[in-house]
């Protein structure tokens, strides 16, 4: 049978023709769609939810507003969710969380009888002794208040971000924040409104603001209205600003979505949080704030099990109980800490409708029903003065209490932008100033109450953004509002303890005074300390208790207390949200399908991904194998787009290139390579490539996959220096490129259809051309990196798919093989040519990694120069050379050690088998008296196994360097 | 004679959903585009009769429709979205100092997006406002999307109002993706 609820116009969100169910803690509950799970709970009569977190105490929703941790469920996927987050259609199976046994009989629960074993701090000072036991207590603290489980195996969900503009960013959609957004948007501004319930109109929508609530629904509905269809305002309901960033940057939550705000300027019309009263057992499940018990009834038309209970430290509850008695609950007394109220027409309304009035007098304990775990009864004590109450009790039985001592301003995104705190002894409230540029506030959170004030003071805040806009706008309203809504001392400490502070960390009076005996004066001390406001209510209902306690523990004003710094977040968000969609470009090549196609295994390069070689991983030796001796014997074909590209043009291009690079270039000739080396000022080598010369103007320059970058912005920072007649163009993308390698390369580009002399007589070694192959424009360039007769072919990205697929078709007659760059590692290796960055380190200069050939002593300048000529200067501490080893020996990985005497020399920088040379070859770091031929070097390898490895002469294949030159 | 030129995308289009408003893709990556850049780009444009006092960061359609985007005071882009490109480099590959020819025909990608929700899906991936209020027709954004260096260019394509995306051609495959991810929820069908 459905759950009754209460006629409209209670019930504003649910949707009574839809009854949903889930299913909580092994027991089926029903709701309807637009109730959350704990007004589902309430609205079958079961307030328990949690155990709170250190004594596992009961307990159940204290702000229906999702404010405090009284809530925290687990879900399937998650754990601490709140349970007034969560709606009800949407749940499959929840439970309770940080307990041991079952949520109404938690083992657990014997700490809270151990409780006075267990103050503040206790564990700081009781477990590091003997030294090693904090292991063994930190296993059984943590399995006490691990909180909720994690489920690892739940399937991620989709998240992402969304930047959004607007003019003016309003946070709260309360009445001020709708006339503050109405203001706005008719003064011109775009803006942006977000709330974090679903329905406009904050307390609007729950409560009555004055005894007659006479005007209270049409306002709502006249501002709700006008604000819907207002085409400057962008509405986001369900939604939380959780910070203040500088210059108005906003993330707002939604769902599974961080907008990312960008607003001109903003307005907080956060509102203020309800308080509690602290008295002994204030924590039991029933009791909860006057806004909560009304947003039980207006939004979700629940109306608990009574008899209830008011306690008021203003008129606001009084309020709260007439809109309560009129939906039908059984009040049995309103209890109120004042003599009388300001409003003196409050207590005939009452008695009007039966209710006894308590004034001058507080709850001074709470008692729970047999099950221990909901409201049973009250006792009532008259007060004698600030926090001390008289001697005779009366004794109210009662399943519900609802309170309030009070509001505090919701001051947390103010202060993110440094507003500071002020507290009014006269009105016993903190109010913010000092707000930062361009921020203004509106309503409660702006200490002001009244409803026609709050409605003023909303539309001047909409003023005051409009003017920070330079948009014109009319006079500001005069703002007054008298109300106090605030009770100065609403503490009952009591013999017994258990009047509670902070419901999240579970601290009671003595634990905040007790922080102060112990020399913790200052606020954030205590904070630390106490860990009061660290839990995920973030202080919202114990921030003001505690500044009144360590102001009288320390004989200091609450002002001079102050309240401990606010951060981000307002409010716990997942981290799943945080992180978004995660991007991770990665740069393909246009030749990237037809490695797919071709079976290629592909492993990342920088930020690229290229083929490693052809085939299945598992055989990956057998494959590299065949790649190689296909180079070696036939012809092979590599992808080589990721190389960088640089275009130097222009009249001193040349004498760029020469001071760029360490090498000559001013008379290299039109037509020609060379080598490219390039240093930093520290002199050490950190880039390398081929230079090619186009033309008198024009050089065509590759740079390493992952170095071409910081090659270009050396290049640009250096010019911007130089100021020579040149432009520099990075290119990498618009030439790709392939390396067609083996005695057949010559044979496969005239099968291709070449317009260029291809003859090793017209074009040689190291020369460059431009012409057309298999119809494509290109630029070719002999290289030797792989060390046979190759040509490295450079086209418009555009083309170079169609001059992969024209190659392969050509080179089909001599069987042609693609390779990757597992295979070209292999091979250059080989010819002991050295990779940047893999055979070279922050610390190589040439001299070390015989590189000096490519250094030219005779010209006045390169970058890197004397640095380079000092290093030079000096005798060699290390040296790179190639060694051997027998296919049996323990094969060195890059990165091994070489030791001599038992000391670090140097490593190994590559290592493979070659299966052309039939034996294991690499390149390491030694001592220069280990670096000649006839040496051996001992290498570390796997599981500190050492080899002695021979000192070889490279290149290690065809050292005479015939079969580049054919 | 078959084209030599293939695009990284194959010249796809996102969806054949023509609704008025729905977002659309398209790769035009095949379409001609070149360039100038160097001290004397503003006067090679003056030259050859074309608008040389463009300011930076805009774009503006040509009578023969092609359109002339500045990227900065001496870099323009000419970009011809209904001319396929040929095989060969631009006729002003060879051009006098100071006036550079860019390889933008093959450096970079060029996607056209077209849609009511366009600022709002880019808004995903991109933190520049790129709504009309604060990015107008004609104007050209040099930034980021999903991580990806992007130029986007607001003009009118056969009168309707698009951006135009310009990404280097090797991330074109990851940007493409993204750009479908974020615009899945704004074409979804009611």
């Amino acid at each position: 049978m459905s759950p009754s609820r209460l006629e409209h116009p209670f019930g504003q969100l649910i949707d009574r023709d839809t009854p949903v169910t889930f299913e909580f803690e092994g027991e089926t509950v029903q709701g309807y769609a637009g109730d959350n799970v704990a007004s589902a709970l309430i609205g079958e009569g079961r307030w328990l939810m949690s155990r709170s977190f250190k004594y596992h105490r009961p307990r159940g929703p204290l702000s229906l507003a999702g404010h405090d941790a009284n809530t925290l469920i687990q879900t399937p996927t998650a754990a601490n969710r709140l349970a007034e987050d969560l709606m009800a259609k949407d749940q499959g199976t929840l439970s309770g969380q940080n307990y041991l046994g079952s949520l109404k009989f938690d083992y657990y629960s014997l700490l809270d009888r151990l409780g006075r074993f267990l103050p503040v701090g206790f564990y700081y000072r009781a477990f590091f002794k003997p030294r090693g036991m904090w292991r063994f207590w930190e296993n059984v603290i943590r399995n006490a208040a691990g909180l909720g489980v994690a489920n690892l195996e739940a399937t991620p969900r989709y998240t992402d971000k969304q930047y959004l503009f607007c003019d003016v960013a309003v946070i709260g959609a309360g009445p001020a924040g709708l006339n503050a957004a109405l203001t706005a948007a008719t003064g011109g501004a775009e803006v942006l409104l977000v709330d974090e319930q679903e329905l406009l109109g904050g307390a609007l929508t729950y409560h009555r603001f004055t005894l007659e609530d006479d005007s209270r629904a049409q306002t709502l509905k006249a501002l709700s209205n006008a604000v819907a269809n207002h085409d400057k305002i962008r509405v986001l309901t369900g939604a939380t600003c959780n910070a203040w960033f500088s210059d108005h940057y906003l993330p707002v939550f939604q769902g599974d979505r961080l907008y990312k705000v960008r607003a001109k300027t903003c307005v907080l019309a956060t509102g203020s949080s309800e308080q509690p009263v602290v008295f002994r057992n204030n924590d039991l499940p029933g009791i909860v704030l006057c806004s909560g018990l009304e947003r039980l009834m207006m939004h979700h038309g629940v109306c608990p099990e009574g008899p209830a209970v008011i306690l008021a430290g203003n008129d606001d509850a009084y309020l709260t109980a007439i809109t309560a008695a009129e939906a039908g609950l059984s009040i049995a007394g309103v209890v109120d800490l004042r003599s009388e109220p300001d409003d003196l027409a409050l207590p005939a309304a009452l008695s009007e409708l039966g209710i006894t009035l308590y004034q001058s007098a507080t709850v001074y304990e709470a008692h729970s029903d047999k099950s221990g775990a909901q409201l049973g009864a009250v006792t009532i004590y008259p007060i004698e003065s600030e926090g001390k109450v008289g001697v005779t009790p009366t004794h109210l039985e009662c399943r519900l209490l609802a309170m309030s001592a009070g509001f505090m301003p919701a001051y947390q995104l103010a202060c993110h932008g440094g507003a500071k705190l002020a507290y009014h002894d006269d009105k016993s409230e903190f109010t913010l100033t000092e707000l930062p540029e361009g921020m203004h506030l509106a309503g409660s959170v702006n200490s002001t109450h009244d409803l026609k004030a709050v409605c003023a003071d909303g539309r001047n805040a909409g003023r005051g953004a409009l003017r920070a806009l330079a948009l014109e706008t009319d006079n500001d309203e005069t703002v007054q509002c008298e109300r106090h809504v605030n009770h100065p001392w609403p503490i009952f400490k009591h013999p017994k303890g258990r009047e509670f502070v902070d419901f999240d960390e579970d601290l009671q009076i003595k634990d905040i005074i007790n922080s102060a005996r112990l020399g913790y004066r200052d606020i954030q001390l205590v904070k630390r300390y106490s860990t009061v406001g660290m839990g995920p209510s973030q202080g919202r209902h114990s921030a003001l208790t505690t500044a009144r306690l360590i102001a009288d523990a320390t004989e200091r004003t609450v002002t001079e207390t102050g309240v401990t710094t606010a951060r981000p977040p307002v409010k716990p968000e997942s981290l799943g949200v945080l992180a978004g969609r995660r991007f991770h470009p990665i740069k393909k090549t246009p030749m990237d399908q037809r490695h797919l196609a071709l079976g290629a295994h592909m492993i990342p390069a920088g930020s690229w991904r290229r083929p490693a070689f052809y085939g299945a991983l598992d055989h990956r030796a057998a494959n590299i194998a065949a790649e190689a001796h296909a180079v070696r014997n036939g012809v092979g074909m590599i992808d080589v787009s990721t190389l960088g590209g640089i275009e130097l043009r222009g009249p001193d291009a040349a004498e760029f290139m020469n001071r760029i690079y360490t090498y000559g270039f001013l008379k290299q000739p039109v037509g020609k390579t060379r080598y490219a080396a390039l240093a930093n000022e520290q002199g050490v080598i950190i880039d390398d490539g081929v230079a090619a010369r186009l033309a008198e103007d024009h050089f065509y320059v590759t740079a390493t996959t992952t170095g071409v970058d910081r090659v270009y912005s050396e290049m640009l920072r250096w010019n911007a220096q130089w100021r020579l007649d040149l432009d520099i163009a990075q290119v990498t993308s618009a030439y790709s490129a392939v390396n067609v390698a083996g005695p057949f390369s010559r044979d496969v580009l005239e099968q291709a259809g070449c317009n260029i002399e291809l003859s090793s007589e017209s074009f040689p070694y190291l020369a460059c051309r431009e012409g057309m192959v298999a119809g494509i424009p290109a630029r070719l360039m002999r290289v030797g990196f792989v060390g046979e007769l190759g040509f490295e072919l450079h086209v418009p990205s555009l083309m170079a798919q169609t001059l992969w697929d024209k190659l392969m078709v050509a080179g089909e007659p001599f069987n042609i093989k693609p390779f990757g760059v597992e295979t070209q590692r292999l091979l250059r290796l080989e010819k002991g040519h050295i990779i940047i960055g893999q055979d070279t380190d922050g610390m190589s200069h040439p001299g070390e990694v015989g590189l000096a050939w490519a250094i030219n002593r005779k010209k006045a300048f390169f970058v890197g120069r004397r640095s380079v000529d000092i290093l030079m200067s000096q005798p060699l501490k290390r040296q790179l050379v190639g060694f051997t080893l027998s296919p049996s020996a323990p094969k060195p990985e890059e990165g091994h050690l070489v030791l001599r005497d038992g000391d670090i020399v140097g490593t190994v920088t590559s290592c493979e088998y070659s299966p052309t040379l039939a034996k294991v070859i690499g390149l390491a770091y030694v001592h220069p008296d280990d670096a000649q031929p006839d040496s051996e070097v001992t290498i570390r390898t796997a599981d500190g196994v050492c080899v002695q490895a021979p000192i070889a002469t490279l290149p290690f294949y065809d050292p005479g360097n015939a079969r580049q030159q054919l | 004679m078959t084209s030599n030129l293939v695009s990284p995308l194959r010249c796809l289009t996102s969806n054949d959903d023509d609704r008025s408003g729905s977002l659309k893709l398209r790769d035009l990556s095949l379409a001609t585009r070149s360039g100038v850049r160097g001290v004397h780009a503003s006067q090679w444009l003056k030259s050859e009769s074309l608008p040389h006092e463009l300011q930076p960061n805009t774009i503006e359609a040509l009578p023969d429709h092609r359109l002339l985007m500045a990227l900065s005071t001496r870099e323009f882009w000419l970009l011809d979205p209904d001319n396929p490109s040929g095989d060969t480099e631009p006729t002003f590959e060879r051009t006098k100092p100071g006036v550079w020819p860019l390889y933008n025909q093959n450096s970079h990608a060029w996607l056209v997006l077209s849609g009511e929700p366009r600022a709002d899906m880019l808004a995903k991936l991109c933190g520049v406002d790129l709504r009309s209020k604060a990015f107008p027709l004609g104007t050209v954004a040099q930034t980021q999307m999903a991580l990806v260096s992007t130029i986007i260019a607001h003009h009118l394509w056969r009168g309707e109002p698009v951006f135009s995306l310009f990404i280097d051609q090797s991330l074109t495959d990851f940007a493409w993706e993204a750009l479908q991810d974020a615009m899945a929820e704004f074409n979804t069908t009611r």
